[in-house]
């Protein structure tokens, strides 16, 4: 079996490039907004939903379609945000993050309603892996990975180079000193639940370009993508990056001593020891 | 004068006779006002959501045809139907509300072995029939006390049939790889026996379901070189599986069951992946006029097995029911094989049936799935496989047996 611990290794790698993208908005929504928003799930579907219909309906390329994800995701992002959980902020995260939990369900129908329960796939050619000795790896797979470090890297130089990604870590690390200072919170927490959104819609379609996609597409990631951004740090966006290579990894490797019915069991251990050893994840809970 | 404090006062008459008046008033006003009242439990989301609409609608067809021809025990027969979302949780939430809010006495229709594991306690101890599409062969071994019957070819059957077909394609090494299901551990036991049999290797290897990648899983299950792979998940994780089994650059063959390898898997993956894979299932008898009845009611050509199982089951519900002379899920428990085997009169629908009975006749019913003829233990017998292949994207008939 441990002559399979490469491959392991790789599959894990690559599984944990995509899972950060989508962890990254998850845990830039709680740093600034103060409270897990399990609604992620069905944004990472209405963002495979969104990427494909721009990419089957409109024939647009992946790149194009991943920004529609975005796009998309991000708009029904901020509109469910205004609409359903900014009201309820005021009464404490658990309150907002059970209706988060109300809201998934609620998007996740309506996805339902349009697109109806069947598989749908992307419109984009499917190739046989390309093998590096033993290891096997796919051209879409390493495509998929590039494109997860590009966001990773374009969402990082965009929290250290522009003003509103300035505005938003200081909001994130004390919004009562950015208050002073002028910085409009409402305006920050707009932007996040936009972006936050954005990203974990197009974390939901690069996950669905390398399978299918129905309405539960994003329920199935919830749990890794919670894991990741508690053990990296709930509200640190490097965390969520080094929780999801993590969890990523933990699942693939899990299978050398676990048999593969129980790989969920990783997420949920990693959170168990984190929050017994570690409660304020690995990187702590600075933004950035 | 008549003392006032007295003319009120309780005796142990007056007591007798409102406690009896009040316990028998419900029942006198079900008598009279409530109607016949039949529950279905599809899966109208989740994995089976492909089905489930499909299987209700074939059932409600058959209830709105008897209320059209004057109802059942001359009354009208409501349905309520509701939404396992092939969750067993909401499956339970959902026979919960069937059988204490709706009072149903049937419930028909539920498709995933474990949902039907989760609902049937519940069914047999509140005397409710449940007639079901579900093929885990422990099912049927629960003690349901009859209260269970079944449409759906068992497990151990469904998987000795395919694994024959394995042998009977010279297979030389099997693997199984499929999810967590009641049917799982089950399905490779029969598998292994029937490869030690043939002197061949046979590997397995159950996932977790609900993963959106299977690559590790995949490369565990290769490493024994097998030459033919039987998929045992259901459609969502069998698309996943299938594409990156052909990632890998499996050249050999690969057999699953129609529910999962189904026409929305064929139209979400490229033809490449699922060429020369096979399918195989209980075939419903196409060539009965049951099966052309479900045609004509749902305006297809062609009606999934589910769909055929449910319009069976309400044409069963209804006859037993007539039999019966009482719409209970008792009696129709205990009228179901007067009415499905024997040697009354062959209908095919249940406005026919319901003629013959009124008449004083016995029925005999054939059905759009088989002849729904069921043993002891609620097990149906008598039914045919049929062997697929895809080509081009499309199946097309290879054996049936």
């Amino acid at each position: 079996m441990l002559d399979l611990l490469p491959q392991f290794l790789v599959n894990g790698i690559i599984t944990g490039a995509l899972l950060a993208v989508p962890a990254i908005g998850f845990t830039a929504i709680f740093a600034v907004l103060r409270f897990p928003n399990f609604a992620v799930a069905s944004h990472a579907t209405v963002g495979a939903f969104a990427g494909f219909v721009a990419n089957v309906t409109f024939g647009l390329p992946a790149i194009p379609s991943l920004m529609f994800a975005f796009l998309i995701a991000g708009l029904v992002g901020l509109v469910s945000d205004e609409i359903a959980l900014k009201p309820l902020r005021r009464y404490g995260a658990l309150t907002t993050a059970i209706a988060s939990i109300a809201l998934t369900i609620v998007l996740e129908n309506v996805v339902r309603f349009f697109f109806g329960n069947d598989l749908r796939g992307y419109d984009l050619p499917l190739v046989r892996d390309i093998r590096f000795g033993d290891i096997r790896v796919n051209p879409q797979q390493l495509e998929n990975m590039a494109l997860a470090v590009v966001i990773m890297i374009a969402v990082f130089a965009a929290l250290k180079f522009t003003r509103m990604g300035k505005a938003m870590r200081a909001v994130a690390d004390n919004p009562g000193l950015a208050d002073l200072k002028g910085i409009d919170a409402v305006m920050v927490g707009r932007v996040v639940a936009f972006v936050g959104m954005g990203l974990v819609g197009v974390g939901g379609m690069l996950f669905g370009l390398g399978t299918s996609i129905d309405p539960l597409t994003g329920f199935r990631f919830i749990l890794p993508i919670f894991a990741a951004a508690v053990v990296g740090g709930l509200g640190s966006i490097p965390g969520a990056v080094l929780g999801a290579m993590v969890v990523g990894i933990g699942e693939e490797m899990s299978a050398l001593v676990l048999e593969p019915a129980y790989k969920s069991a990783v997420g949920f251990f990693a959170i168990v020891l984190v929050l017994t050893f570690r409660p304020r994840g690995l990187l702590g809970e600075r933004a950035y | 004068m008549t003392d006032v404090k007295n003319l009120f006062a309780p005796t142990r008459r007056t007591v007798m006779l409102g406690a009896t008046a009040l316990l028998a008033t419900p029942a006198i006003l079900r008598a009279q006002s409530a109607p016949i009242t039949f529950g279905t439990l599809t899966p109208l989301t989740g994995v089976g959501g492909t089905y489930g609409p499909s299987m209700r609608d074939a059932a409600a067809n058959v209830f709105t045809a008897v209320n059209e021809a004057g109802g059942l025990l001359g009354q009208e027969i409501d349905l309520v139907s509701e939404d396992t979302q092939t969750n067993p949780e909401a499956a339970v939430r959902a026979v919960r509300k069937l059988i204490d809010v709706d009072g149903v006495s049937v419930v028909i229709g539920t498709w995933a072995s474990s949902i039907t594991t989760a609902v049937a306690p519940l069914c047999w101890e509140n005397g409710v029939m449940l007639f079901t599409v579900s093929g885990a062969d422990s099912i049927t071994q629960l003690p349901h006390m009859g209260y269970i019957a079944r449409t759906q070819p068992n497990s151990v059957l469904q998987i000795e049939v395919a694994g024959d077909f394995m042998l009977r394609q010279e297979s030389t090494g099997m693997a199984w790889i499929g999810p967590q299901t009641p049917f799982a551990q089950s399905s490779i036991d029969i598998l292994a026996g029937q490869a030690e049999g043939a002197g061949i290797g046979m590997e397995s290897l159950i996932y977790e379901a609900d993963k959106s990648t299977y690559r590790s899983e995949v490369d565990t299950i290769l490493r024994s070189n097998p030459d033919f792979i039987m998929l045992g998940g259901y459609a969502a994780d069998s698309t996943v599986v299938l594409r990156d089994i052909w990632q890998a650059g499996y050249e050999g063959r690969i057999i699953g069951p129609a529910y999962a390898v189904n026409p929305t898997v064929l139209e979400a993956l490229p033809a490449e992946v699922t060429e020369g894979v096979f399918t195989w299932e209980g075939a419903p008898d196409v060539g009965s006029s049951a099966y052309a009845n479900v045609q004509a009611s749902l305006g297809v050509e062609e009606v999934d097995p589910y769909s055929a199982q449910t319009y069976d089951h309400a044409t069963m519900a209804v006859l037993a029911a007539a039999a019966a002379g009482d719409a209970s899920g008792m009696a129709i428990r205990d009228a179901l094989r007067t009415i499905s085997q024997g040697e009354g009169d062959a209908v095919s629908d249940a406005i026919a049936g319901l003629e013959v009975l009124a008449g004083g006749g016995a029925v005999n019913y054939s059905g759009a799935s088989g002849p729904c003829d069921f043993d002891e233990i609620g097990d149906i017998t008598g039914t045919q496989f049929l062997f697929r292949q895809i080509s081009g994207g499309t199946p097309s008939d290879f054996e049936r047996v």
